[in-house]
């Protein structure tokens, strides 16, 4: 917190660098939202006009976490990429896909189960988005290996994706930034919300089970052919594999024990990506690093700037205190507000901006109730961790109720158009809200029970 | 040597609105020199007689190769029969859908080293060629070209730049 938000706390102006935030904030989520623009564009020109109009000034931008850019999660994002980058090429994701599909021994329904429990699995180890990339393509395949219609294995896997990332600080972007902002370690996301997810995810079988299970059918010949897939063919480098392997437990382990050790993620995840590049060895990184999605680490980037913007000014204060005032205090409230509201917001809204949103308002709705902490006893007050965990489970659940909900749906929509199989945007809803009005109505049971009751 | 000497002139093409299964016919029969032996690529018209595109058995085979094998490496898990299901599958798409839209072209005043330099440059293997009108008037294909350099080293009393 630094001295200027905390003199403006009872009585910020509306002032002209308030009003040219507000505007540059609005008019950017406004065009991400339109997506008549590339988000990236929109967030590194919202950012810069954030800094050439001197709303914030480049070293709050570039070297303050409360106002700028949140480098945790920049080098975080970009660490697992090149993680991944490098084990895509040893074949362990045709590997994994084939042999879930053999351990359903071909049948239809049971595949299904297989790879929405894998991608959701994978999906709190890695980030989702990732994950859905490398499984999409072998989800439709066995699709159409089977002959049965590829889209149920699609959206099953991608709601699974969107449920399991939920359950790690790594597995979705929206904790990664709740982690970063709250200070809060792998663990601490491993005893809060993995618990729920793992009982989201049972029950979310039991509601794929009610969608598809009596529309899949596929001759015996059809099984066979999946059967005679042999899973160790895809293995195209088995020491490369090995090395990536025992880097990634050397980073989960890492992660694990963050806290204790007192690194930050994004140390763990580097020293991760650092080790197998040089294990690797890498001699041409070039592409490696080409392969990185800079287009979401710029995104992220300017999102964090714009975000600062409209904290430096004022704009999210006024906001939480409208939010303290609707609750009049009570932050049963608040948690059951933030977690519906995040839901909602984020199957309209990509999480990301949101959530960038988000963790200042909560932030300084935390100050208002506690004048005098800072520090970790705010950021992790007992009082306030209900509303992080609220704000986790709204943001990432949220996202399956649209097609534009999560990045994952997106790119597996995008991916499925191009294999000829069209799913449309009502199509998506109508599999997609049930989910998310489920999965959000038990956490927020959850969040009472377990924050409130006890 | 010019484009239009060297070209196959124009008697066969496509419509952007065929579907794929009749313009594999015509490709399959298309002329080329005295015979009907069929073409590697043919440009596509529409009913003013504008070029729209070119189809060629690359977009052809790309037709029947799922988007989704080009993301993982899973070409040794296919299985028998699966080209012909796909197919199938793909014959009813028009040829609007399938076909290269941006097309190189040459002039058929062109000399035949600008018609190497776009195939090259371009990676492309048959290149449609244009009247001054801007009608297509026909086609260069590269084994035509392969033909005539290969003649200039071939015959000995081939004149330099004949």
């Amino acid at each position: 917190m630094t001295f200027e938000t905390m003199t403006t706390i009872q009585n910020f102006v509306m002032d002209i660098p308030f009003w040219i935030a507000t505007v540059i904030f609005i008019t950017a989520y406004a065009l991400i939202v339109a997506e008549k623009m590339h988000k990236t564009v929109v967030s590194i020109f919202a950012a810069g006009s954030m800094l050439v109009l001197k709303i914030v000034d480049q070293h709050e931008a570039f070297h303050m976490e409360e106002l700028g850019i949140d480098w945790n999660v920049i080098i975080l994002l970009m660490s697992m990429m090149i993680i991944i980058n490098l084990m895509k090429p040893t074949g362990i994701f045709e590997y994994v896909a084939i042999k879930s599909a053999k351990m359903g021994k071909g049948e239809p329904f049971r595949i299904m189960v297989i790879f929405a429990v894998v991608t959701a699995f994978l999906s709190a180890l890695l980030d989702n988005v990732t994950i859905v990339l490398l499984i999409t393509p072998a989800v439709i395949f066995i699709a159409d290996a089977l002959e049965v219609d590829a889209v149920p294995y699609l959206l099953s896997s991608v709601f699974a994706s969107n449920i399991g990332g939920t359950a790690t600080l790594i597995g979705d972007p929206p904790n990664l930034m709740i982690a970063s902002k709250a200070q809060l370690t792998f663990m601490d996301f491993i005893v809060h919300l993995t618990p729920i997810v793992i009982v989201l995810m049972a029950v979310y079988l039991v509601v794929i089970m009610v969608f598809w299970r009596k529309r899949l059918r596929t001759r015996d010949e059809l099984k066979e052919r999946v059967m005679a897939m042999d899973e160790r063919e895809a293995i195209k480098d088995p020491i490369m594999l090995k090395k990536s392997l025992m880097v990634l437990a050397l980073v989960l382990v890492g992660f694990v024990f963050h806290g204790m050790l007192h690194f930050q993620p994004a140390t763990v995840a580097l020293f991760g990506a650092g080790l197998l590049l040089l294990i690797a060895r890498t001699n041409e990184p070039h592409h490696i690093l080409a392969e990185i999605e800079w287009p979401t680490i710029f995104f992220f980037m300017g999102l964090f700037i714009i975000v600062g913007g409209v904290v430096k000014v004022g704009l999210i204060k006024s906001l939480s205190l409208q939010m303290l005032a609707l609750t009049d205090g009570n932050l049963f409230a608040t948690s059951m507000i933030i977690i519906w509201f995040s839901a909602f917001a984020s199957a309209i809204v990509d999480n990301i901006p949101y959530v960038a949103t988000m963790n200042p308002l909560i932030i300084e709705m935390a100050q208002q109730l506690w004048p005098n902490l800072s520090g970790v006893q705010l950021l992790q007050h007992p009082d306030l961790m209900p509303l992080w965990w609220s704000l986790a489970l709204g943001a990432c659940l949220g996202g399956n109720a649209t097609a534009i909900g999560a990045s994952a749906n997106v790119i597996v929509i995008g991916m499925a158009e191009k294999a000829g199989k069209r799913i449309s945007f009502l199509k998506f809803m109508a599999y997609g809200v049930p989910v998310m009005v489920l999965t959000v109505a038990i956490s927020s049971l959850y969040i009472w029970v377990r924050y409130y009751v006890f | 040597m010019k484009a239009k000497d060297l070209m196959v002139p124009l008697v066969d093409y496509l419509r952007p609105y065929s579907t794929l299964k009749e313009a594999a016919s015509l490709l399959r029969t298309a002329r080329r020199s005295e015979k009907r032996i069929g073409v590697k690529a043919l440009p596509v018209l529409d009913d003013h007689g504008s070029l729209v595109g070119i189809l060629s058995i690359g977009d052809i085979l790309k037709a029947v190769y799922p988007s989704y094998l080009y993301l993982m490496d899973l070409g040794e898990f296919t299985w028998d029969g699966m080209v012909e299901s796909f197919a199938k599958k793909m014959s009813d798409r028009k040829v609007s859908d399938l076909m290269t839209q941006s097309v190189i072209t040459v002039h058929e005043e062109s000399s035949l080293m600008e018609c190497v330099d776009h195939m090259l440059k371009n990676g492309v293997k048959r290149v449609p060629v244009m009247s001054r009108e801007g009608a297509v008037v026909g086609m260069i294909y590269e084994r035509d070209v392969f033909y005539e350099i290969t003649r200039s080293m071939l015959d000995r009393h081939a004149k330099e730049g004949a």
